[in-house]
Formats: structure tokens, sequence, C-alpha cells
């Protein structure tokens, strides 16, 4: 008897191991590749039988696509005046900004509901389904408004439409950090006399920090792979990173995968590594207050 | 005209240079103070300096800046911000730019068909002024320049020919065991192919896919494939719309082309129903095609040893015609042809107009559609076809057949609302290609489309139009 | 509003004290939401106003300017109602969305289920897992295509694996294409579902389970009667978001197809985009625009519903034993 469930302990333990490892060998073979054909030379970007491995590795697709290095686009391929660098800039900018106010005015938000009801539960969700409108219902008029006003092509037109599409997301989540803090801190604040206001920002949000990275990293992740909107809403000035790639589609002569695998690689790196790190918070982000813990 | 071919040709034939090259047709050989390119500079100059913004794609401005940096010298007009956007994908921003009658770009480098459209939603400015006070002509070959006209303004200053050429593999067909097998199957010499048919037949003879040798290197995507169509459709004698712009696709003519289109799908690679050009230019280079219809920068290409497997290995010439309508008649296609078009709206139009005529200079434009490295700008002025680089870059032979092509070439639809006309058109081929709409459909629900959208567009609107579209059609049947 | 109406019930007035710490929390509450409300109005309301305008003026955009277009009163929305192939576009948005939900919901469901329980390596797995959710969509579709060409990779491995020649065209069958931007969708948001049915499996109290088992129940029974009505909400949460999501799917399916091949993968948002950005029916679009809103509505306010009941269920439960400890 004994003996049979450890036996089958054992069968569970190798299946389970099994299974799981082909999923991660599925979910991590794309990202290989994709890595794999930056380091690649032409010729093995699109071969039978592929080239699994870069053989022998080279660095020349980075050093053309990023820094539009000239005797690699002397050679061949060459799409030198796309400025990645400058993409990289402009979603920096673009990402960080508009996370950063959706997470300040989503935390304010957030306490609002989770101490004055500010919201009931069914603005809170309303809120979170206006999100869920595909937002190629609203961009044509958008881009037509925008050039009346002057925020076509502008930093701050795409701020502006990413903090508001992303301010859902940031209420809910903030609000799960917020439940957590016990009510006693703010009321001994509030009989000494601290305005709500000081209350919010001197003693619940300092109390909720890592939340609130959490969140701002969670959004960070929405705000720089959006691309329908960066797509209408920029033109010369403010491509961000994922328009740039999409430049990359049309060349002609070949298909300059290593050229895209390169860019790909440098636009998906930090969205990874800031996934990993906050990766114990990414359950909060999607669970909007359906799971307790 | 014949006179000027046939000096054309001693020139070509004597190896003269370019010096000579600039007295050619275009400018007043003797009596003149100044050249075209002389007299633009100097037109310039008086509009004064300025930054201009424009939207272009990389591959075409790449070999076209050291060409602006000289103009810039001269006159301190220079580029400015620059969007770098696809020229499959510019049509769409263009008219996004249109129709909210921005002011932020000063020029397009665009396909030309997008003219009647641009200039109907009121973006475009005439060049003729602009022209005439530089003293500047169109000096192309054959009726290509007619290309820039639209209601009998110009509107563009083109920089790249994009004229589709026949491309054969001279081992393949000059193989003595294929001559003999081709032969005895058919009783007839295994040749370069002169109709569709014979082409079709010769594809499907000489093809391995065993070998990844495809019989056709022809694109039937959905965004370029009916490039392919046209050609078929006009050298069978039709023409889209009737003079009251009813559309006369669903014709005997019409299916004729649409079964010889969708028969590509014997020859053609299993996966070309959704390749374009960057999958199918390295298959043509490398050797994996025997015979097709394409652009003529792929000539540069594939004479380029760099780059290519089969340099020496091709014959170039004229693309298929048809006996369908009873003639033999040739139609080969420009589409998308890249010029520069201006802004209306722009501050800066003057100055962008110059650098437009600047660029399109024919002896200015040698460099540029000569570039070894970006091959997207083919010749298309007189002048090209005359110049030692042009025909070490694409071959004499290579050269030869894009005059020919040039003599019989024609527009897609050449009409407001282009996009739309062409898109329901290549829609629906490209469904029946793929299995989704049967063949003899394609034609009748294309028209019903077009249907709603003429009548959106206003009937009376485009019948105005249809002027400058048969304007445009070649007239000759065959070349000269 | 309860707040602002209890005192008006014939009490006795409340002390000073209360209502002024009654009118700051109002004002609290205004100045919360009014920049909010002000984005809103300047933002997005102009556009939705405009899309309204659209929707009733047919503008032809080679004609005239948008101020000056016709008043067509319904005909839009009467030419889009009719239009055949906005009908087949639902039917693919919503064979699309529903397909990939439902994979990414076995698929999350299996690997979390196979994970809430500590055991060696887990915390690399769980890495793993998440990395497909954290690629850019658009490097997802270009990645694709480089490995989901006829002779690719992806078949390469399929053929050895299976040691026949398995050469599926993913990319140009129209018959495999749009299955083809759903397995991408599977792939890219499994880790979604994962995430969640994670958290809600490691959620479910220990108590009713280890009874359970004392009771002899079997793992299936065990999962059946107690772990999975406990998992109810998490479930819905799971596949109602990501359904909404894949309505609204749009870079991997422009990035790869257009809407090709022939008109295989022509979704919804795919659809409402070549009208308005390839033909300039911006009216047309509109209208589309505002149905596809509808719809969308209508779907939302049911997934509010159910939802809303679930959280109110969770709620509830979770009140009670804090109350009798109280």
């Amino acid at each position: 008897m004994a003996m049979t469930k450890s036996r089958r302990r054992r069968i569970t333990m190798i299946i389970r191991y099994a299974v799981l490892s082909v999923w991660a060998l599925i979910a991590f073979f794309p990202i290989y590749w994709i890595v794999s054909t930056s380091f690649k030379i032409d010729t093995q970007w699109f071969a039978w039988p592929p080239f699994y491995f870069p053989n022998p590795p080279t660095f020349s697709n980075y050093m053309n696509v990023w820094f539009g290095a000239e005797e690699y686009t002397s050679t061949q391929y060459a799409i030198s005046s796309q400025k990645p660098l400058i993409s990289l800039w402009n979603s920096t900018v673009i990402a960080t900004c508009s996370t950063f106010l959706a997470v300040l005015f989503g935390s304010i938000i957030a306490y609002g509901v989770s101490r004055y009801r500010v919201l009931s539960d069914l603005r809170m969700f309303q809120l979170l389904m206006l999100r869920m409108i595909p937002p190629i219902v609203i961009v044509a008029p958008l881009s037509l408004y925008y050039t009346a006003v002057g925020l076509i092509d502008t930093r701050t037109g795409l701020i502006l439409v990413y903090f508001l599409t992303t301010l859902p997301y940031a209420v809910w989540m903030t609000k799960s950090f917020i439940d957590e803090v016990p009510r006693e801190v703010e009321q001994a604040a509030e009989i000494l006399g601290a305005s709500r206001w000081r209350t919010v920002f001197e003693i619940v949000l300092p109390l909720i920090r890592s939340g609130l990275v959490a969140t701002f990293l969670f959004i960070l992740i929405l705000t720089w792979s959006e691309y329908l909107l960066a797509l209408i809403i920029t033109k010369t000035n403010v491509a961000t990173l994922p328009i740039e790639l999409s430049k990359y589609q049309g060349s002609t002569e070949g298909r300059v995968y290593g050229r895209q695998a390169a860019l790909a690689v440098g636009i998906t790196i930090p969205l990874m590594i800031v996934g990993v790190i906050i990766r114990k918070h990414l359950a909060r982000g999607f669970s909007f207050g359906m799971v307790r813990r | 005209m014949a006179k000027l071919d046939f000096s054309r040709r001693t020139f070509v034939q004597g190896g003269v240079g370019l010096t000579v090259a600039n007295f050619l047709p275009g400018t007043t050989p003797f009596a003149h103070a100044a050249t075209m390119e002389e007299s633009t500079i100097a037109a310039a100059k008086a509009v004064g300096p300025a930054a201009v913004n424009g939207m272009i794609w990389s591959p075409y401005l790449v070999p076209m800046q050291p060409v602006i940096a000289e103009f810039s010298k001269q006159t301190n007009i220079t580029i400015g911000g620059v969007q770098d956007i696809s020229i499959f994908d510019a049509p769409q921003r263009a008219m996004a730019e249109a129709l909210s009658r921005s002011a932020q770009f000063d020029f397009i480098h665009i396909d030309s068909n997008m003219i009647p459209s641009l200039a109907s939603a009121g973006y475009l400015e005439p060049l003729d002024d602009y022209m005439k006070k530089a003293n500047f002509k169109i000096d192309a070959v054959g009726d290509y320049g007619n290309f820039m006209t639209y209601g009998g303004n110009t509107y563009g200053i083109p920089t790249d020919g994009n004229v589709h050429i026949q491309y054969v593999r001279k081992d393949l067909i000059e193989d003595p065991d294929n001559k003999k097998r081709f032969a005895d199957k058919f009783g007839q010499e295994l040749k370069f192919p002169e109709t569709w048919e014979e082409n079709l037949r010769l594809q499907e003879f000489l093809m391995d896919p065993s070998k990844d040798l495809y019989g056709s290197g022809n694109l039937r995507n959905r965004a370029n494939g009916v490039t392919w169509w046209y050609m078929i459709y006009y050298s069978a004698g039709g023409f889209p719309f009737d003079d009251d712009m009813k559309p006369t696709l669903n014709t005997p003519a019409g299916q004729y082309a649409v079964d010889l289109y969708l028969q590509d799908k014997k020859v053609n690679h299993p996966e070309a129903n959704t390749w374009g050009t960057p999958q199918m230019i390295p298959r043509i280079a490398n050797g994996h095609v025997v015979s097709c219809q394409y652009w003529d920068g792929t000539a540069k290409l594939n004479e380029n040893a760099a780059k290519s497997k089969t340099t020496g290995k091709w014959v170039y010439g004229l693309v298929p015609g048809s006996d369908f309508s009873g003639k033999r008649i040739h139609r080969s296609i420009s589409s998308p042809l890249a010029a520069i078009l201006i802004n209306k709206y722009s501050p800066r139009k003057a100055q962008a107009a110059y650098m437009a005529l600047w660029l399109g200079s024919g002896k200015n434009s040698i460099p540029i559609v000569t570039d070894a490295v970006n091959t997207f700008h083919d010749p298309w002025a007189k002048e090209h076809m005359a110049s030692p680089l042009v025909q070490k870059a694409y071959s004499p032979g290579g050269v030869k057949a894009i005059e020919k092509n040039f003599q019989v070439v024609s527009p897609p639809i050449y009409l407001t609302g282009f996009l739309e006309f062409q898109d329901a058109l290549g829609k629906n081929l490209s469904e029946a290609y793929v299995g989704q709409l049967p063949a003899k459909d394609v034609l009748s629900k294309t028209e019903n489309e077009w249907n709603a959208i003429i009548g959106r567009i206003g009937r009376n609107k485009l019948k105005s139009d249809l002027k400058s579209y048969k304007a445009v059609m070649p007239k000759r049947l065959v070349p000269a | 509003m309860a707040v602002a109406a209890a005192p008006a019930a014939g009490l006795p007035p409340p002390p000073a004290r209360v209502v002024s710490r009654r009118r700051a929390i109002r004002l609290f509450k205004i100045s919360l939401l009014s920049p909010l409300i002000v984005m809103f109005a300047l933002v997005l309301m102009p556009a939705l106003l405009l899309q309204l305008y659209f929707s009733f003026h047919q503008w032809t955009v080679y004609l005239g300017t948008w101020w000056d277009a016709e008043f067509v009163g319904l005909d839009l929305f009467q030419e889009v109602l009719t239009d055949p192939r906005f009908g087949w576009a639902i039917v693919r948005s919503l064979l699309f969305a529903t397909g990939s939900t439902i994979g990414c919901f076995v698929f999350g469901f299996l690997l979390a289920y196979l994970m809430y329980e500590p055991f060696r390596g887990n915390a690399v797995y769980y890495i793993i897992f998440i990395l497909p959710m954290l690629t850019v969509p658009v490097v997802v579709a270009y990645t694709a295509e480089m490995m989901l060409y006829q002779s690719g990779p992806i078949n390469d491995i399929l053929s050895r694996l299976s040691g026949t020649e398995f050469k599926p065209a993913w990319l140009s069958d129209p018959n495999i294409a749009l299955a083809t931007v759903g397995l991408l969708e599977i792939w890219n948001w499994t880790p979604f579902s994962f995430i969640i049915m994670l958290a809600g499996l490691s959620a479910i109290p220990k108590e009713p389970i280890e009874a359970a088992e004392i009771l002899g129940a079997s793992k299936w029974r065990i999962f059946w009667e107690v772990q999975l009505p406990l998992l109810r909400p998490v479930i819905l949460l799971a596949l109602v978001l990501r359904f909404l999501e894949a309505m609204a799917e749009f870079p991997k399916t422009w990035a790869l197809f257009q809407g090709g091949p022939g008109s295989a993968t022509e979704t919804l948002p795919i659809y409402i985009f070549m009208t308005t950005w390839q033909y300039f029916q911006i009216s047309k679009g509109a209208a589309m625009s505002y149905i596809v809103m509808l719809m969308m509505i209508v779907i939302v306010l049911l997934a509010i519903r159910l939802l809303r009941r679930e959280k109110q269920s969770l709620d509830k439960m979770y009140e009670q034993p804090s109350k009798a400890e109280g």
C-alpha cells in the first residue's frame, strides 16, 4: 500500500515535470529564436534547413540597427536613416510619463475608493470595462481632433491617451494594496490633525511603496508595447519602438530578419526584466479583487 | 519621335558618355545660355533658403542624399524632418495628411497614381509654373511623363521608373537538353515567351519544385498581385470603365485575365499568396524562379554579383502580350511609380518644388538610379538609357528591355479613389487565388463594389477624371 | 449618495464638527475625481462626439472638408448592417476571441494546477512561463513570420518529431491563417490565465480540501466538488477579460496578415482600420465603430453583472468569518 502510494507520487511528479517542461520549451523557443536570429549572418535568416544556432555569431545586426554603423550599411541591406535610439528615447519618455500619471492619479482615486467609496463597486467595474472597448473604434476621430488642437505627433498627445487608457488598471491594482493597509494608521494621523491630502501622500502611499513600484512597472509593460494608437497618432517626431520595428516589415531586397530581430530584442528585453522583477505582483494586476490572500 | 529614338540609339551604340548626353532632347542644345539644372538653381535661389520636411522611405532617400547635398550647397535649401515610411504604406498616410489639411510635410514621395485622389482632396500644388520658371521638362522615355499630369496640370516629378519587364532564365531556355525535350513535347522551339500562354507553358515545363525551382516569381499577394492582373487585362484589349463610368470588368477580356492570373498558382511557390517583394526578390536573384514579370530594379540586383547567384543568367525583354482582342497587344505597368508631390498647404512649397525639379533632372538622377546598395530607384529618363553607368548597372540587355516596356507602359486605375478601386479588385482576386471565391464571381463582385464607390465619389466627377486616365494609357499596341 | 442622503431623514441635526467633516469628505471626493473628469472631457469626449457626427454625415474625403459633410440620417448604419464583409468580420472576431480564450484558459489552468503546490524548480518554471506575456505583440508577429514559413524551424521540428513530412502553410493557407493568429494569441496570453489561476488556486483555503481528503475523496472529486466551485469567480474573470482583449486584437493580425490571405484574417479591428485608413470611408468607419461599441458595451455589461455577482458573494464569504471573530 505504502509502496504504491509513493510510486504513484513519483509518477505524478514525473508527469508534472514532463508537462511543465514541454510548455517551458514552447514558451521559450520563440524567444530563443529571435535572440539567435539577431546574431545570425544574413544567409542564415531564412534558410532550409533552418540554422538553429548562429554560426558564426555576429554583432553586425545590432551595430547596423542601433547605431547605423556605416561599414554595415554600405555592404548590404541599408536601412540606416531609421533612428531607433530616438525612438527608444521617445518610448522611454512616453511610457514613463504616462505610467507615472496613471499611478499617481490611480492611487489617489484608489485611496478614495478604498476609504470613502468614491466609486461604487459598479462604477469600479465600469471603469475597468472602459478599458475593454477596442481602441480602434476611437482612433480616427481622435487623430482628427488631435490634428485640430495640435496634439498630433506630440509626446503629450500620446501620454494623455495612454494615461487615460491605463488608469483603470492603476486604480484597481493600487486599491488592492491600499485595502491591506490598516485604517488605524490614518485615523491616528487624522486625529493629530493632518489633512486628508497629507494623509494620502505622507502616510498611505509611502506604506504601499513596493505596491506602487509594482503597479508602475505593470503599467509600463502596457504602455511600452502599445501599437495601434501610436501607429495613428505619431508621424515624424515621436515614433515609438514598436512603430520603428514595423518599418522593417516592408523592406525589400530580402527579409531583413536579423535586423528586425536585433531591434526586437532591444524592445523586449527591458520588459522581460521588468516583468521578472515584479513577477510576484503580476497576479494582483490582473485579478481585480477576485483573489483573496 | 522616331528621329529622337534613332539619335538615342546611336548614342547608346557609340557608348557616348555623360557630357554629351546632357545635350539630348529636353534642353535646347545650341542656343541656350543656361542648362535646365542651372536655371533650377537660379529659380530656387530666388525663393530663399528653407529646411523642407517630407515623407519619404529611407531606401529611396539614402541614394538621393549626395544629390540633395549639392543642391543645398548652392541654394541653402536643405532637408529638415523626414517621415520614414514604406512606399506601400505611404498612400494611406498621405491621404490622412490630405484630409486633415496638414502643413507638416512640404513634399511627399509616393506612388504617382495617388495624384488624382490627393489633388481632388486639395492637397497638391500644381508644378507647371515652377517648371516654366526653371525651364524644366520631364525628359521621360515613351509617354511616361504623362503619368504626372491630372486635369491638365503637372503634379509630380518622377524619381523612379519602376516599370515591369520580363525576366527569363537564359541558362534554362538555352540548355540543349531542355530545348530538345521542349521540341519533342510541343513541336516548337523553346524561346523567350511572347504571349501569356507561351509564358505559362514555359514556366510549367521548366519548373522543378523538388529542386526548389518554381516556374513563376510573380506576386500574388493581396496588396501587389493586382498589378500583374492589369497587364493581362489591358493586353487583352480591356479597359475598366466605359465613357459613362460604368465598370466594364465583367467582360470576356476581364474573365480571360482572371483565368490567366489564377493559373499562376500551378507554377508559383505555394506560399506566394502571402509573399510580397521582401520574400520574392531574393528568390528571383538566388535562382529559384524560371520566368516572371517584375519591377526593373530587380535586374540591377540580379546583375550585382555581390548579392545575386544569377548574374549573367537572365534574358530581359518585353512583358508577354495577348492576341485575345484579335490584335497582338503588349501592356507593361508602372506601379507604384515613386514621384515627388508638393503639399499645397505648405509655406515652403516653392523650395520643395525646386528641390524636386533638381532631383528629377535626367542628369542629376543618374547616380540615384544606379546606386548599387539601395536599389530602389529605377531609370526612367532618356538620359538614363544612354548613360554608361546605367548600362553597367542594369546590363545592356536590361536597359533595352526597360526602354521597350516603357513604350507600352500603363498605369493602374488612374482615378480619384484609386486606393478603394484597387483594393476591392485586389481583395477579390486574392480571395479567388486562395480559393475563397469562385473565379467567375471575382469580376461581378468587384463591379458591385466599384458601383458603390462610384456612387460615393460621384459619377460626374469621375467622368471628368476619365479623360486624364485615358491620356495616360499608351497608344501603341506594341513597342516601336 | 447614501452618505449625503442620511442627514435628511428627520434625525436631530448632527453636531457641527460632523457636518464639516462630511463636507470635507465630499470636497475631497470631488477633488479626487475632477481631474479625471476634466481629462476625459478634453481628450476622449470630443473624439466620441466627432465620431457620432461622422456616423450621421457622409464625408467623402475627395469632395470637401469634414465640416460640410452631408447629413444622411441612418443611411450609414444601414450600409454597415447590410454589408456582408462586416458580418464576416464579426464572425471571425467572435471565432478568434472564443477560440483563443478557451485555449488560453485550458493551458493556463493546466499549468497552474500543476504548479500551485510548491515543488523543486517552481520559480524557474514560473519565470519562463510569464515571458511570452512580456513580449511586445508586434515582436510576436515578426517572430512568428520568422518561424512559421513553410520550410521554417517549426515545421522542421514538427516533421522530425512526428517522423513524417509535416508542412502546413501557417501563413498562407486561408483555412489556417486565422487559427495561426489564434495560436499566437494563445502563446502570448496563456501566462495571463496562468497567473490568475495560480493566484486563485493558491488562495483556496486548505481546510476543506484536507477535510475531504480525510473523508477519503479522490483527487478528482476534490477538484470537481471543492476546488472548482471556489475558483468560479477567478475563472470567470480570466475568461471575460481575455475574451474582451481578444476582440480588440490588432497588432499581431495586422503586422502578420493585414487581413489576408484573401480575407481570411479580416477581423473587426482590421476591417474598421481598413475602412477608415485605407479606403478613407471615415463615415462608414464611424458607423461601424458605433455598432461595435454598442455590441461591446452589451457584452461588457453582461460581464460586469457576472463579475459583480461573483465578487459580492466572495465579499460575503470573507466578511462572515471576520464578523464571527469580532
